[in-house]
């Protein structure tokens, strides 16, 4: 035992002071906090909306014998488009060429009843997918609106009411009698399960080259004389996941850190946006506003309510576990891979079977996502090698006590058995050089 | 003497062939022992069992009359034939971690360090990356690795491969110095000159078996084949040799010396002599043992005629 504490800490030492090491740790709060500051950093940022000047010439629509504007001032504006008006189609289209807008939309009345309009859209370039979607989503809400109130008579609380019945969707669970929150449980459950796939293939990953470099370097011929070459790999299995367990601390405080120190520096940048109303020019008609202070309490209350509605201690601590479990599983089978590498033959058929499960698993996520109690779900959250990753995905959804147990048995049993085996690769293909092996002869040692 | 170590009747297969096959010999205290054979007769198989790297499939080994276990691990220095050191760490780091598995303390450890590097003259490289060194440096740092814990046996697989004349020399005077402390030395070589030189006993390992073993000298003498090189002032030397007596080749140089092998039976010796006396004076007169070499090849290939 004394001796594997003497190998744990050198290949925990050794692997700390690296440059590698070193710049990981800083580079991975770094990049994190750009993920959590950019878009918010993007958005608050003058950006540039499209500018669509709508051009509704022929003004006059003949229903009911009324004249009524259709779609002048309909148009909402929101953070990416806004919308203006103008009668005279020259005069937009000079402006476009000037440069002083990014698009024209003019409405061509044919002459049937109801008057079908077709559109025209003038742009230096194609617009993009969204600004084409929300004109045609707009072109049709404003035509449905105004013959709703012109043809039915409709007040504009009818109508909001028709386009926005504000009817609810709540689940509740029957035993809990709580509400089920899905969308957040949808992302809690892809995040766990992704950050458990990419820990294991790192620090997995981690072990295996470790195992090559004493494989390659020889030094594990002097190191098999001094020491049983199971305490060579599991001093390594531990000292890397000491390593990550490391890294994932500096990377959580500095994380901490530096989004602090940015929300200090920068408060307004996590305050919810206000919307100013801007005047662009005489032109301008309507520009409609959104009212974001409700939306945003409201979004905030849901949540608060989403939060709640998981059970964050279990989620937590079957994160611990799996992530613990999963990560000897794919060590002990990434190390024993390393012991098969080597530099003169090309044994890579052997790193295939170890990575293949794992991303199995991660491919099979948005499966067990749309249906987390469904029969497949639950088979890959027993199957040891997809249940990482697997049952992560179902935690937030709730799992029933039996099948987390038997799936950590089954886990707790595999990692004893593959263990076993790693062990005896290992011990007999880190001395084994210059051979090109077959998969036939791997599996003799495991015989012996 | 006592037998520090004994191997008794070792077998030791991978897959199909028999990598050892009943291998039996012992090494005495306190001897230079030579293991030699031609590449894969199964030399390394058999290092590797004495390291406790692989176990035996059937056969036993004893360490002092004790059977091999890991107890023993700390009383015995490997140098490996493919040497190799962690290139990253520094030269002191490295040698502490392999002298610490081999379970010398911390404090021990260090003293042993300084006394070695100041001895090999490598004191300045104390604090430098093992990558940064040239390879003979490399190789004199995994000398101290093998040697740090004062090893009671030493095993030294082609300790000479990859050392210059001047450093393979240096390590021959502190392999005989270690010798001379009391420890025991395993030498696993095909240099059979150095063989000569240095080992007292020896064990030929041809085709996974034991074919040849015991003291250098004895098993020179059973070699010998009973020739002898005559010196001679006169050139007629053929003439004077008695009945059964035979003349294997015979030179004669430009000052008129004959230097002439002949096959002498056992106990012919006084006749021959007194016979070529009474004609020429003998200026040398010496049995022709046969080397080292000619004994490895003659009984590998003699080996290899049995086994058609």
């Amino acid at each position: 035992m004394n001796k594997l504490w003497i190998i744990i800490k050198r290949e925990y030492l050794s692997k700390v002071k690296k440059k590698s090491f070193f710049v990981m740790t800083l580079l991975g709060p770094v990049l994190m906090t750009l993920i959590i500051v950019l878009p918010t950093l993007l958005q608050n940022s003058a950006k540039e909306r499209y500018h669509i000047i709508v051009v509704d010439e022929i003004e006059k629509s003949i229903i009911k014998g009324d004249t009524i504007s259709f779609f002048k001032g309909k148009f909402r504006s929101n953070d990416d488009l806004l919308f203006e008006y103008s009668d005279n189609i020259k005069e937009a289209q000079q402006l476009l060429s000037n440069g002083l807008c990014d698009g024209v939309l003019e409405l061509v009345n044919t002459n049937d009843n109801p008057p079908i309009k077709s559109f025209l859209f003038y742009a230096d370039n194609e617009p993009s997918v969204e600004v084409s979607t929300y004109i045609r989503e707009q072109t049709k809400e404003i035509f449905k609106n105004s013959l709703l109130r012109v043809d039915y008579d409709m007040t504009s609380e009818d109508i909001q009411l028709i386009n926005d019945p504000k009817i609810d969707f709540y689940a509740k669970d029957i035993n809990t009698g709580e509400e089920s929150q899905t969308e957040l449980k949808t992302i809690v459950g892809f995040v766990l399960a992704f950050v458990i796939y990419m820990f294991i293939f790192l620090f997995g990953s981690q072990v295996m080259r470790s195992v090559g470099e004493e494989k390659t370097s020889r030094i594990i011929e002097v190191l098999a004389s001094s020491v049983k070459s199971i305490y060579l790999l599991f001093g390594k299995i531990i000292a890397v996941a000491l390593l990550g367990l490391t890294q994932i601390f500096f990377w959580i405080i500095l994380t901490l850190l530096l989004v602090g120190g940015v929300s200090i520096a920068e408060p307004d940048l996590f305050k919810p946006q206000e919307q100013k109303e801007i005047q662009m020019s005489q032109r301008v008609v309507n520009v409609d506003v959104v009212d974001f202070d409700t939306m945003d309490t409201s979004i905030a209350k849901e949540m608060v309510q989403s939060f709640q509605s998981i059970n964050f201690t279990l989620v937590i601590s079957v994160f611990v576990i799996y992530f613990i479990l999963g990560y000897f599983l794919y060590g002990s089978m990434f190390g024993a891979t390393g012991a098969l590498l080597d530099n003169d033959t090309d044994n890579s058929q052997f790193t295939l079977p170890v990575t293949v499960p794992m991303i199995f698993a991660i491919i099979c996520v948005p499966m067990i996502i749309n249906n987390p109690t469904g029969s497949v779900a639950v088979w890959l959250s027993m199957i040891p090698f997809t249940s990482p990753v697997i049952m992560l995905v179902r935690i937030p959804f709730g799992v029933p006590v039996w099948q987390l147990i038997l799936s950590i048995v089954i886990l707790l049993l595999t990692i004893w058995l593959t263990i076993y085996f790693a062990a005896k690769v290992y011990r007999t293909g880190i001395l084994m050089y210059g051979k090109n092996l077959t998969w036939k002869e791997v599996f003799k040692w495991f015989r012996k | 003497m006592n037998n520090i170590l004994e191997i008794n009747k070792v077998t030791k297969s991978y897959a199909k062939k028999k990598a050892i096959d009943e291998v039996s010999f012992s090494v005495k205290e306190g001897e230079v022992f030579g293991l030699l054979g031609p590449n894969g007769a199964g030399k390394t198989t058999l290092i590797r069992m004495i390291n406790q790297i692989t176990l035996p499939d059937s056969g036993d080994i004893f360490f002092f009359g004790e059977k091999l276990s890991e107890k023993h691990i700390s009383f015995v220095g490997y140098l490996p034939e493919e040497r190799g050191l962690y290139k990253k760490m520094k030269v002191y780091e490295v040698v502490l971690y392999l002298a610490e598995l081999k379970g010398l303390k911390g404090i021990e450890a260090k003293q042993r360090m300084d006394y070695w590097f100041e001895k090999f003259d490598i004191k300045d490289w104390w604090n430098k990356k093992v990558e940064e060194l040239s390879k003979g440096m490399q190789q004199k740092v995994q000398f101290i690795t093998t040697i740090i814990h004062n090893p009671k046996l030493l095993i030294f697989d082609e300790p000479f491969s990859g050392f210059d004349p001047l450093n393979a020399n240096l390590l021959k005077s502190e392999i005989l110095d270690l010798r001379k402390q009391g420890a025991t030395i395993i030498f696993s070589t095909h240099n059979m000159e150095s063989v000569e030189e240095i080992c007292d006993s020896m064990v030929l390992i041809n085709s996974s078996k034991n074919v040849l073993e015991g003291k250098v000298d004895e098993i020179k003498q059973d070699f010998k084949k009973g020739e002898y090189e005559v010196i001679t002032s006169g050139s007629e030397i053929e003439t004077l040799l008695p009945e059964g007596v035979g003349l294997v080749r015979k030179t004669i140089d430009n000052k008129g010396l004959c230097t002439s092998v002949l096959k002498i039976p056992k106990g012919a010796n006084a006749e021959v002599l007194s016979s070529i006396l009474k004609q020429m004076d003998i200026l040398s007169y010496r049995e022709i043992l046969p080397t080292m070499n000619e004994i490895f090849i003659s009984t590998v290939q003699r080996g290899e005629q049995t086994k058609i």
